[in-house]
Parts: structure tokens; sequence; C-alpha cells
């Protein structure tokens, strides 16, 4: 179904392994106006395609890659592409965000988005062109690693493919493109269950814009503030994601020994600014990217990708690692095996643990680099040790135990930053519709410890508000088909100028903790957001206006986001996952980190709060109120099989006895 | 003494990953360091960061938190990471 609106190639193609059909997917204009793209999008695409239940492996899982608006525009780091499926890492909705080319590509041939449904009867390759789709036989790349894969496919084409680890179903499997990852929740399983081992897209297309001087405007005057900024022009081109080792080792938000604790004595070791000094041998960014946080290293005398924040804190402190050079070599490793660091880093300082403990027997120890290397390899092709490993923490922990410290939420392992050194963030892993994740979760590790202006990382003053704020804002984000990064220039260089240690900053810090109440109000009506942000603290709502031709003000924006969430939601409920999963473990919600009383996240005295602004009941279900408010009415019907919306405050009709009262034990 | 630890591009500026500077106070600790390094740091220290033993100063006095001689101040210029 064509677009009337500018930034959209107006084709969706839904292709059928299991018999080889292709047709198109009819995306309406409507549902643009509410998703925009991308995650969003997707995550509706998600709701209406997948049946309750569907086995993650299955054929009747879907595989969604798709686009936002502002892919391929020629909009500052836009060339992303978000991979949408059930994750067999979470049994819930998984969204995953990759940079790269192949999102530009996959515009170019015509399309915004394809939906894989089925399982090809043998290892297929898919090729797009100008919008034309060939299944092609893939045996013979079958069994390869990701770079090798990339290699043997046509050149000047955008790539994605699996390798070792999602051909063999590991629960953490991502897909590579180029160089980056689509990384977190199985997704390369998932694509590597249908027998698809690679996508590849070309075409001569053209991303059509609504209005192009204005849009030209908006791209020059974006790109100057992306390169003036000190964040996005100087430190990270300089020290990429990795210069936040050194910070969250400072603020005891760097996960050592298993998330045992929040700072490691030798994390300069492995920080930014050693790799900097050292190993890095340039920087490099994604197509359309001016911020180039990339890093690339020499391992083995090859030049390839450095290893970013998550993977050096995870492979790093989380096992207490301090050798630079291996993290350098596992990160080449698990991209070439297609396996996600993140959730390796985990499950080796999970198996550490349980070792150490007793409760597993292994060669693995804290601070022992010996083997890890082959081990990343045995978990990719789900050899002996390698075999448990796969399964990710939580399956580990119902086979050995350990619950207590197995550091996921919802079955996805938690990123790079230790929650109770800064609770707001722990918040934001428990409510994050798919699961561990500090994007999704709505990043307040920037507001609490790593940012320009931070408030008091333990207080829950005004977290629960500003845990939804910023994840309604990075999501919108998402949709759009942005880099998240672009978000760090929020706090204009003018303002920094007011110096961050200075009398301002600590009113602003301090007035943080006051802004619940408005920003639920804001939320709460954000129609009456007829503006766009004061000072441009973000400049993708006039940009997409400008391309696409909508009048997207930011309280549209802002719904834009919400709807995301709030698909996410009924998606995850449907298939069982509830409140009840808006849970941490006991290690975060108990074990305090320092002396200090205050140091683990008090996730029942922020849960409630968070879920009355996101207009949620107290199970954590949508309210009919909310849904008719943003527009998702006609899901309830279909989504839950007790909605009864005279039966209580929730639309799923459980608000009363089947809803058990929040405990600090749950939670 | 108290220590002054550099990150990010402030470390290149100072040539050091930490150096150890009597100070009374913050301010007093910023206005020394922009005096040693003949006003090479003033881009960078006027964006920072400060902390005190890992704690931001805009949570205790600001730039009048004092100082004693065991203590840790780390200055960080503004960073993106992932």
């Amino acid at each position: 179904m064509s677009s009337k609106y500018g930034g959209y190639m107006g084709k969706f193609l839904d292709i059928d392994l299991s018999t080889g059909d292709v047709r198109e997917y009819e995306v309406s204009d409507r549902l643009r106006e509410e998703y925009l793209g991308s995650k969003g999008l997707a995550a509706r695409i998600l709701y209406d395609t997948v049946p309750r239940g569907a086995d993650p492996l299955g054929p009747e899982n879907v595989l969604i890659v798709n686009t936002g608006p502002l892919v391929g525009s020629g909009a500052p780091c836009t060339s992303r592409f978000n991979v949408s499926t059930k994750s067999p890492l979470t049994g819930g909705v998984l969204s995953s965000n990759c940079g790269g080319n192949f999102g530009m590509f996959l515009k170019r041939a015509g399309l915004d988005g394809i939906l894989l449904r089925g399982k090809a009867s043998s290892p297929t390759w898919i090729r797009i062109e100008d919008g034309q789709v060939e299944l092609e036989d893939a045996s013979e790349l079958w069994g390869l690693d990701t770079e090798q894969t990339q290699e043997k496919l046509p050149k000047d084409t955008g790539k994605m493919v699996i390798g070792p680890g999602g051909e063999h179903a590991v629960r953490y499997a991502c897909i590579i493109s180029q160089e980056r990852a689509a990384g977190r929740g199985g997704a390369g399983a998932v694509m590597g269950s249908k027998n698809v081992k690679a996508i590849t897209a070309k075409g001569k297309a053209k991303v059509p814009v609504a209005n192009p001087e204005k849009f030209q405007a908006d791209v020059k005057k974006w790109i100057h503030i992306l390169k003036s900024h000190p964040a996005t022009g100087e430190m990270m081109p300089a020290f990429g994601t990795a210069a936040f080792v050194n910070r969250c080792n400072e603020t005891n938000t760097l996960p050592t020994h298993n998330f045992k604790r929040g700072s490691f004595e030798q994390a300069d070791a492995i920080s930014g600014e050693t790799l900097a000094d050292t190993l890095l041998t340039s920087n490099f960014g994604c197509t359309s990217c001016v911020i180039k946080c990339g890093r690339r290293v020499t391992v083995d005398g090859k030049d390839v990708k450095g290893p970013e924040f998550e993977t050096l804190g995870l492979l790093g402190p989380n096992i207490e690692n301090a050798d630079l050079a291996k993290i350098c070599e596992w990160n080449y490793k698990a991209d070439l095996m297609g396996i996600d660091t993140i959730s390796l880093g985990n499950t080796l300082g999970f198996a550490m643990e349980l070792t150490e403990k007793g409760l597993m027997d292994s060669p693995l120890q804290f601070g022992r680099t010996e083997g890890i290397s082959q081990l990343i390899e045995d978990i990719a092709y789900r050899r002996g040790l390698g075999d448990d490993l796969a399964e990710g923490v939580r399956v580990m922990s119902e086979k050995y135990g350990g619950k207590d410290f197995a550091m996921h939420a919802k079955g996805m392992e938690f990123a790079s930053y230790e929650p109770r050194g800064a609770v707001g963030h722990g918040l934001g892993y428990a409510i994050s519709n798919r699961g561990g994740c500090h994007i999704a979760g709505g990043y307040m590790i920037y507001l609490e410890a790593n940012g320009p202006l931070t408030m008091d990382p333990l207080t829950t003053h005004a977290k629960p508000q500003l845990t939804a704020l910023m994840q309604i804002l990075l999501d919108a984000l998402s949709d759009a088909g942005s880099c998240q990064f672009t978000a760090f220039t929020a706090v204009p260089k003018q303002a920094l100028a007011l110096q961050p240690s200075g009398l301002l900053y600590r009113i602003l810090a301090k007035s943080l903790e006051a802004f619940g109440p408005a920003i639920s109000v804001m939320l709460r009506y954000p129609q009456a957001l007829a503006i766009v942000p004061p000072m441009d603290l973000l400049q993708h709502p006039k940009a997409i206006s400008d391309l696409t031709g909508m009048k997207l003000t930011f309280g549209k924006y802002i719904m834009v986001g919400q709807r995301t969430y709030l698909i996410e939601r009924m998606f995850n409920l449907r298939e069982g996952i509830t409140g009840a999963q808006d849970t941490l473990p006991r290690r975060s919600l108990e074990e305090l980190q320092t002396s200090d009383p205050r140091s683990r996240v008090p996730l029942a005295k922020m849960l409630p709060a968070y879920y009355r602004v996101r207009g949620l009941d107290r199970c954590g279900e949508p309210t009919r109120e909310t849904l008719d408010r943003l527009g998702g009415a006609c899901l309830t019907d279909e989504a839950l099989p007790d909605y009864n919306p005279q039966a209580g405050d929730g639309a799923a009709g459980r608000g009363g006895a089947l809803c058990p009262p929040l405990s600090s034990s749950q939670h | 003494m108290p220590t002054v630890k550099f990150f990010a591009t402030l470390r290149q500026v100072a040539g050091a990953r930490e150096i150890q500077l009597e100070a009374d106070n913050v301010r007093d600790l910023l206005d020394r360091l922009s005096t040693s390094y003949e006003g090479r740091m003033d881009r960078y220290l006027k964006i920072s960061t400060v902390l005190v033993n890992g704690k931001n100063v805009v949570h205790m006095k600001g730039k009048k938190t004092k100082l004693k001689p065991d203590d840790e101040v780390s200055i960080f210029p503004p960073l993106g990471g992932g």
C-alpha cells in the first residue's frame, strides 16, 4: 500500500518461506501516523501476525525487518534497521536495532520492511533487488561465520547475516550487518530457525521528501548541532561508548563479579582512555553518521571492530578480567559466531559464580581468561559446557539454581550498568518489555550517574515518571529510525557552558526530583503540547514533519512513543508475561551494594507510581481508558481471553481477585 | 593532599591519569588546575562534571565542597556511551 507521506517507500513485503509466496503486507497511513515505523510499527505487526503461544523457533513466529522514515533520507545518524520477533530468550516481544548500512539499502530497494513467516525447506538466502525477491540456495553459506558469509555475498548490497550461533539456536544469537549487530534477544536464532542464512538488498529508489527545502535546512542544522556538541562532536569520536567505563566505575555502576559490586579496581585498564592510548587504530561510523563512535582495533594482525562499552563491562569487570586485548579478541570471535556479547558476558559471570558457590562443575573462574575463546565457539556450536551457556542465565538458573544472583529481567540479561548504583535504571530493567535492557528501560543512568546533569542516583523521587518519559522519547526516536546517540545533544552545548558543577546545576539537579507530577500531567495530556520543545532539545519531530509532511507536534511525537510501549505490553500480556514479571533478582532488590542503606533497588516503592504514569492498573495492565486514549481499543477484544471492561480497573478485567497486591518479596 | 583523576580529553591535556594537588575546596582546585595548565584545561573544566569520592558535587555543596587530604576528585567532560 503506497503512502501519501514522504519518508516512506510505501511497500512492505510478506514473504512466506514455507511456500515461497511473496505478497504485499498492507501498512496503512493511519498506522504510520500512530507508530511512525521501525520498533513501534513492527511491534504492531508482530501483534497482528504472531499467534498466542507460538514457539519462538517455530514456523508460526515471524521475523520483521524494517526501517523508520528518517532512514535513507540524508538525516544524520539514521542508517538503522530494526528487527522484531518473539524472542527465544524471553518468550516476549523483541525489538533489536542495528546500525551499518542495511537499512539504507533496504529503502533503496524500494521497501520499508519485510516480514518473514514459515520456514524454508533448506538453507536459503533472500535476495532483494528493486523490490523483487528471490529465494536463493544457501547450502554453501551454511556453517560459515558472519565475516565469511558476507564476503561470499554479492558486493554493493546491504547484508544481514547469521553465524553458527543463529544456526544452532543459541538463545542470544544475533544478526550481523557489516560489523554491527542486532544484538539482543536472539533474533539470529529465529532467523536460523527459518533456515535463512542471509538477506541482501539493493536498488536505485530514492526516499521521497515532502518539503525538500525545509528538510535540507533541518538536516544542515542537525549536523551542525551534532558536530559542535562536546559529547557527540568530540568525546564520542575520540573515546567511543567506551568512555563510560571509567565514569561508571567512579559512580559504582560498573557491574563487577556478576553484579556483586559496582566498581573494579583495574577498570582503567579496559577503559576508553586506555583503548585510545593502546589498541585503537581508528574510529568509524555507520553510513550517514557524523558522530563516528565505532572503534577499530587490531586482533591477530587484522583490523577489526573494537568493543563497545557494554562488551567491555561484561567481558571485563563482570568476570574480573582486566585484559583489554582479550576482550577485543572475544568481541571479534563473538561477532564471527553471531552471538550477543552482553548476554555472553552475563552468562559467563553467572556460570563463574555458580561454580564458585559449588552449584556447577566447570573450569570457569573469575579472573581466569584461559579457555574463554574456545568456549565462545562451543556456545555457538552448542558443544559440551557451551550447550548449557547457550541457554542464557534464566534457563541455567532453572537447571543449576542461583536465581537470587541470576542477573536478568524477563529472561534478558542485564546491560552493563549495576542498578543498585542508580535505582531508576533498576526500575527500567524491571519494566522494560524486552527484559533487562538499558535502552528499552529508559536509560535513566544518564540522568542518575553518567550525564552532565544528574540527580541523586539513590533517590526514588520522580524516578518512575522520568523513566516513563525517557522510555517514550527513546522509543519515538527508534520509531523514526534514528540512532539513540543523537539524543546526547538534549542538553545543549550552551547549557553545558553554565558549568555542570555550578549553582544552576545544583538547583536543576534537585528540581528534577520535584518534576514527577508535571511529567504525569504532560504524559496524560500530550496532545496539549502543540509545540516543538524549547531550545530545540530534540531535532527529530521537526525533521520528521518536514520529511513526511505529517504535522508532528511534540505531543504527537510523545504519543508515538507511548503507543510503542503499549503495543509491546499488550503482546507480552497475551503471552502471559504480566506485571508479576516486572521484577529483578534478589541481589538487586535486597543485597546492599555498599554500606549506604539506600544502595539497593526499592522496586516496590517505584512500581505503583510507574504504572500510574503509564496508565496501567496495579497489575501492570493497560486500563480501558489508556487503550481508548492511545487509539488501541481495537486491540482488547482479541488481546486477552478474560477481557471484561466491567470487572475491574484494568482492561484485562483482572483488577480484582486475580490481581495480587504488590509486596516487597514479590518485587 | 587530594588526588585529582582526569578522564577522556582532560587526561590528554594533563598528560597524566592523576595528580596530587593541594586545594581547600572544589572551586580552589579548579582554579589551581587552570593556573597549573596555563589555561589549556579551561575549555573542558567549565563544561565538566566533578565527582568527589564518586559523588557528584551538585549533590554536595557544589564548588564550595570542602576537600580533605585523602579525597579523590574525578573530572569528566560530557560523554556519550551505549
